[in-house]
């Protein structure tokens, strides 16, 4: 019998073999990059990808999607839907589970709660339930009302980034856990967050009330691990490094992929590691990414 | 003080003139309209006014400046929050929405105001053109007590007979009990605003029709650049151009980049 408590502190090579072709992922917000970076790395296939933005496309790039849940496949303004992503489902060559932030968040809830379905008024009256076959409209057996029936989404694994843990898998978050992050935590079988620093377990107990999530899976140190996206409290997005990938990418959807084949080669295949990463990025970038 | 303005400033400044005192006014992701609208009215005359972008609350009376946001996601507002709510909570108090405003933006929209984010083409399995999905407007637009529909362009595409999906369940077939009749709770879109006018909804048939046209703008012309029969409640006005005050705010104290004036 072990006389020690579990260490949930890994190496982020270690925590990219947790992720198995054809499983469904979630991608959290901060976007975890060190990690999805070495899922393209190894050459996963055939993953079914819950959110994840903007790196939703970078994955669809190098070959790894087979399906997505998504609500939102834009790049802001200006860039209404990713390049790899409209092309990948114009082709065919992966398919989407169609819903909105609020089936999503019910689907995820029904995983939580180990429910069948949960009942969601939004999509009533759309296309939703004609073109995602899993939703049904039903008639509640209590009012009669017609609902809709979200059903679970169920994430084999989620992927987030945060601000700082100990090593026994304490999350605490700078501005919050945000977005759809503590959702994929109740939602997934298991999960996994980088962060920017390690901190004592002293940390977490002088103030228990600020751990977001108790107890993850496993922990990866992983600092500037959310570049080239941002990390609240830490730095911002890098504007020029992901204006150059989607520059590549809608060059790729329009026939040229060179420009892609050479962001993968240079920021995905041939670092081992973040560290080899965040040298090829440099430093004088990254550190004028503050936030204030 | 340079009083030319783009489409966009002109549609900002109708929007923030239909955000009052009392409203609270949420603005999702790739809506630049809407931002400034929502800060131009929050800093002028809605100084009650609650701002709340995705899970950032706010009130901005007291500020000298509030720019429009670096990106989706910018954490740097949160110092002007009041309180900050995920996703969870957010889909929690669906309940009080009904004083809520919020904008959405379409691919398509058809002449009862249903729009669709989610693609163009006949079959969902081949689409012609995928679109960017449906963000939280399915929902959203549901349970709001009213809704804007803001376009980026105005032309026969946008406008189209029939949506070929629909996201957002605006007035259905038609008919001011439409969405009583589906199960939905909220108001509805109340106008519609693009690059070239204004247009409302019939009380009656819930049809669209024309309010106002921007200055420089006639109505021939915008029934060109859309597919259904554009209906008038009476003579067409051309809509307040924006006032010296209004650009003056919009530039200096919201949009100091520029990403309304795309052309300058």
């Amino acid at each position: 019998m072990d006389t020690f408590r579990k260490l949930s502190l890994i190496g982020e090579h270690e925590a990219s073999l947790w992720i198995e072709d054809g499983m469904t992922v979630a991608i959290g917000t901060p976007h975890p990059m060190g990690l999805i970076r070495q899922i393209i790395k190894r050459r996963v296939k055939n993953l079914t990808i819950v959110d994840g933005g903007i790196c939703l496309d970078l994955l669809i790039a190098a070959g790894c999607v087979k399906r997505s849940v998504t609500y939102y496949g834009g790049g802001g303004f200006g860039i209404p839907v990713l390049p790899m992503f409209r092309q990948a489902v114009e082709r065919g060559a992966m398919t989407v589970f169609e819903c909105d932030e609020g089936t999503i968040m019910t689907g995820l809830r029904a995983a939580a709660q180990s429910l069948p379905f949960l009942p969601w008024r939004g999509g009533l009256g759309t296309s939703l339930p004609d073109v995602n076959p899993e939703f049904k409209t039903f008639s509640d057996p209590l009012s009669g009302q017609t609902l809709l029936a979200v059903p679970p989404i169920k994430p084999d694994i989620a992927l987030l980034h945060a601000d700082a843990a100990d090593e026994f898998g304490n999350v605490q978050h700078i501005g919050g856990a945000g977005w759809l992050d503590p959702a994929f935590f109740r939602a997934a079988d298991r999960t996994i967050v980088q962060v920017e620093r390690i901190i004592p377990n002293e940390r977490i107990r002088a103030e228990p009330e600020a751990t977001t999530f108790a107890r993850v899976d496993a922990v990866v140190r992983a600092p500037y691990g959310a570049h080239p996206f941002f990390s609240r409290g830490h730095y911002v997005r890098d504007e020029d490094h992901i204006k150059n990938y989607l520059n590549a990418s809608a060059k790729a959807a329009a026939g040229d992929r060179a420009a892609l084949d050479r962001y993968l080669d240079h920021y995905c295949y041939e670092p081992n590691d973040l560290g080899d990463y965040l040298e090829r990025v440099g430093i004088k970038r990254l550190i004028s990414l503050y936030e204030f | 003080m340079d009083t030319s303005y783009s489409p966009f400033e002109i549609m900002s400044v109708v929007l923030a003139r239909e955000l009052t005192n009392d409203d609270t006014v949420l603005v999702g992701t790739a809506m630049p309209m809407a931002e400034a609208a929502q800060r131009l009215a929050g800093l002028t005359h809605a100084p009650n006014m609650e701002i709340v972008n995705s899970p950032i609350r706010m009130n901005v009376s007291h500020l000298k400046q509030f720019p429009m946001p670096a990106y989706f996601g910018d954490r740097r507002p949160m110092r002007w929050a009041e309180s900050y709510w995920d996703k969870g909570h957010r889909f929690d108090d669906v309940r009080a929405w009904k004083r809520y405003v919020f904008f959405i933006g379409g691919i398509q929209v058809d002449r009862f105001g249903n729009t669709n984010l989610i693609g163009i083409g006949s079959n969902y399995n081949k689409l012609k053109f995928r679109g960017p999905g449906s963000v939280g407007t399915t929902t959203i637009s549901a349970h709001v007590g009213r809704y804007y529909i803001v376009l980026n362009s105005h032309n026969e595409r946008t406008f189209v007979e029939r949506c070929d999906f629909i996201s957002t369940f605006g007035w259905g077939e038609g008919g001011a009990d439409a969405r009583k009749c589906v199960g939905l709770p909220g108001g509805g879109p109340k106008l519609c605003v693009t690059p070239l006018c204004v247009m409302d909804f019939d009380e009656e048939t819930k049809h669209m029709r024309l309010v106002s046209v921007h200055p420089g703008v006639t109505e021939a012309e915008v029934q060109a650049k859309t597919s259904f029969p554009v209906l008038r409640k009476g003579p067409v006005p051309t809509t307040a151009p924006p006032s010296e005050e209004e650009l003056r705010v919009l530039r200096t104290r919201i949009d100091m980049a520029g990403q309304l004036r795309p052309t300058a």
